[in-house]
């Protein structure tokens, strides 16, 4: 009964991202071997290789410790990894830059700044004038909903709050990709839902291309072109699915789409069948 | 109730403070041990004292010398340790050999080179504040969330901004923290360097009057000193707490005394 959008099997390494062809994050054989207090390699990471195209949004969904972290840190230059490259426009990433903005699963806000600084502080780095900075800031705060909490310092802030002003810090200064560590993972479930609908209007809108770590299957389908699932121990890409649902997508509608529901069975499924998880979350 | 005791308890616990030296004195009757009135009836007269002034500024001066070069010195120095191993590696031994030895104790040597002035003076300071400064600057940098500085690097700062702009905000409580140690530090070692070197200063004008037996001038210094302490201590509780109002509950704390 109708055709099933799913395309299970694809192998690590295929192309991702349909319509745009120009790959924008090229990560080929990359493993990352840790060496842990007892003296042991430990192997988070082991021969990803993963093709994103530009304006594509990705999501990585797997198991806690299967080194998800890991690879984004690589692709954000924050970590060089044990062997393999990853390259960010055809050229081997060295190190961190603005065209790739990380939005961490532990915020790390800037303590010390008010809110509206956390957000004005990377637009100020390059350069922008004060005036236009805080008006940017100030636009991007309402849209993550934190008006009024511009004079806050992130102590007093809640957990969510401070996840909303770490996007809000890291689009400011407008990487062309998104680094995003489960980002949502800590909200409430009425403000998850607000923030992944602004996430996918921004998105949208701009075209930004987009890794998006997530423990939820839910989030993942919803948001992404492509899932990337992994699997743990070591660390590797177990399938990589196609989500073929028409955009602008709108979350009352996809409710009622029944590939929507079969792209979540079915994702859930495969994890189950592998029984080396604690999704979903 | 609670809330008018609350201010008033130092002032309190300064009035019992006195008042058993008071009793203690009269009771003991010894020449060496004055009552804690005639210390305080001998305090006016230093302080109006020309000569005891300059002493006590000339202190004072030494002092904010040498407590401001041990800071320029020390915080630049233990934030670079607390971020590069290499930079550790190599003044940790140092440190360690110079940590245990009473800085006082070198008072000797230095006066034998650098002669019985200011210059000895100020560096018996200097090395007495720079230990805890530097110790706490190193602990802060050391801790300071990875992330934090990832979020940084992104932005494009260089590590020299990252060092200014990042570790060394974020390391400001605990650097702030060993700042004040070493402004009590540095009282002491003040005291103590003119108690070596006398010619100068309210060390100078305790150990003088001790020599002469005059012993409410003795108590009174005493006093004048620890009063010192603690104003400058108080005044720089609010300063520090004022500069890291971010990291800090928002509940009072009593202002306290070290
Ligand atoms: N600096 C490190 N040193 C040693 N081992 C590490 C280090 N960082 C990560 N690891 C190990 O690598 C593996 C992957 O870690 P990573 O944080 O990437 O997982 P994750 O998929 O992001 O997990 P989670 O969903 O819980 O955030 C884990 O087993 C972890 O113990
Ligand atoms: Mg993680």
């Amino acid at each position: 009964m109708g055709v099933t959008p799913i395309r299970p099997g694809q192998l690590a390494g295929v192309s991702l991202g349909r319509r745009a062809a120009t790959p924008i994050i090229e990560i080929e054989h990359v493993s990352q071997v840790f060496k842990t207090s007892s003296r042991r390699d430990h192997t988070a990471l082991s021969d990803i290789s993963l093709t994103v195209g530009e304006g594509a949004f990705v999501s990585i969904l797997g198991p806690s410790g299967c080194g998800k972290s890991t690879l984004l840190y690589i692709v954000g230059g924050f970590v060089s990894p044990t062997s393999g490259t990853a390259k960010m426009k055809g050229k081997p990433i060295t190190g961190p830059g603005p065209d790739r903005g990380p939005v961490f699963q532990e915020f790390a806000l800037f303590p010390w700044k008010s809110v509206l600084g956390n957000v004005m502080y990377g637009p100020l780095q390059q350069g922008m004038k004060p005036a236009k900075a805080e008006a940017l800031a100030r636009t991007l705060l309402a849209m993550v909903g934190l008006t009024g909490f511009e004079k806050f310092y992130p102590k007093e802030l809640s957990g969510g709050m401070k996840q909303r002003v770490a996007l809000a810090r890291t689009l400011a200064y407008g990487p062309e990709v998104l680094l995003m560590d489960e980002p949502f993972g800590a909200l409430d479930a009425h403000t998850r839902t607000r923030l992944q609908n602004d996430l996918l209007e921004i998105w949208e809108r701009d075209r930004k291309t987009v890794l998006f770590v997530t423990h939820s299957v839910e989030e993942a389908v919803f948001l992404s072109d492509k899932v990337v699932m992994m699997s743990r121990s070591p660390g590797r890409i177990r399938e990589v699915i196609d989500i073929d649902l028409p955009r602008p997508r709108r979350r009352e509608e996809l409710l009622l789409d029944p590939n929507y529901q079969r792209y979540i069975v079915e994702i859930e499924r495969m994890f189950d069948a592998s029984g080396d998880n604690e999704l979903p979350s | 109730m609670n809330g008018l005791l609350k201010p008033l308890a130092p002032v309190l616990a300064c009035c019992g403070l006195l008042l058993a030296w008071q009793l203690a004195s009269l009771g003991l009757k010894n020449d060496s041990f004055p009552t804690a009135l005639e210390s305080l009836r001998a305090i006016p007269p230093i302080l109006t004292d020309k000569e005891s002034l300059i002493n006590i500024l000339a202190s004072l001066r030494r002092m904010a010398i040498g407590f401001g070069l041990a800071l320029a010195f020390s915080i630049p120095l233990g934030l670079l340790m607390g971020r590069s191993r290499a930079t550790a590696a190599f003044f940790n031994p140092l440190l360690m050999l110079i940590y245990p030895v009473p800085k006082a104790a070198l008072m000797p040597i230095i006066m034998l080179w650098l002669g019985v002035g200011d210059i000895s003076k100020t560096l018996v300071i200097f090395l007495g504040v720079s230990l805890p400064v530097i110790y706490h600057s190193f602990e802060g940098a050391k801790a300071v969330e990875e992330k934090m500085l990832w979020s940084g690097a992104a932005m494009g700062l260089s590590p020299g901004e990252r060092l200014l702009r990042i570790v060394l905000p974020a390391a400001l409580p605990e650097i702030l923290t060993g700042c004040r140690t070493g402004l009590v530090l540095a009282l002491i070692t003040m005291v103590t360097s003119e108690m070596i070197a006398r010619q100068s200063g309210a060390g100078n004008i305790l150990f003088n009057a001790l020599d002469m037996g005059q012993y409410d001038t003795v108590f009174a210094m005493i006093i004048i000193v620890g009063a010192m302490g603690i104003c400058l201590d108080a005044a720089f509780e609010i300063v520090r707490r004022w500069l890291v109002r971010w990291s800090e509950p928002q509940f009072d704390m009593p202002l306290s005394f070290s």
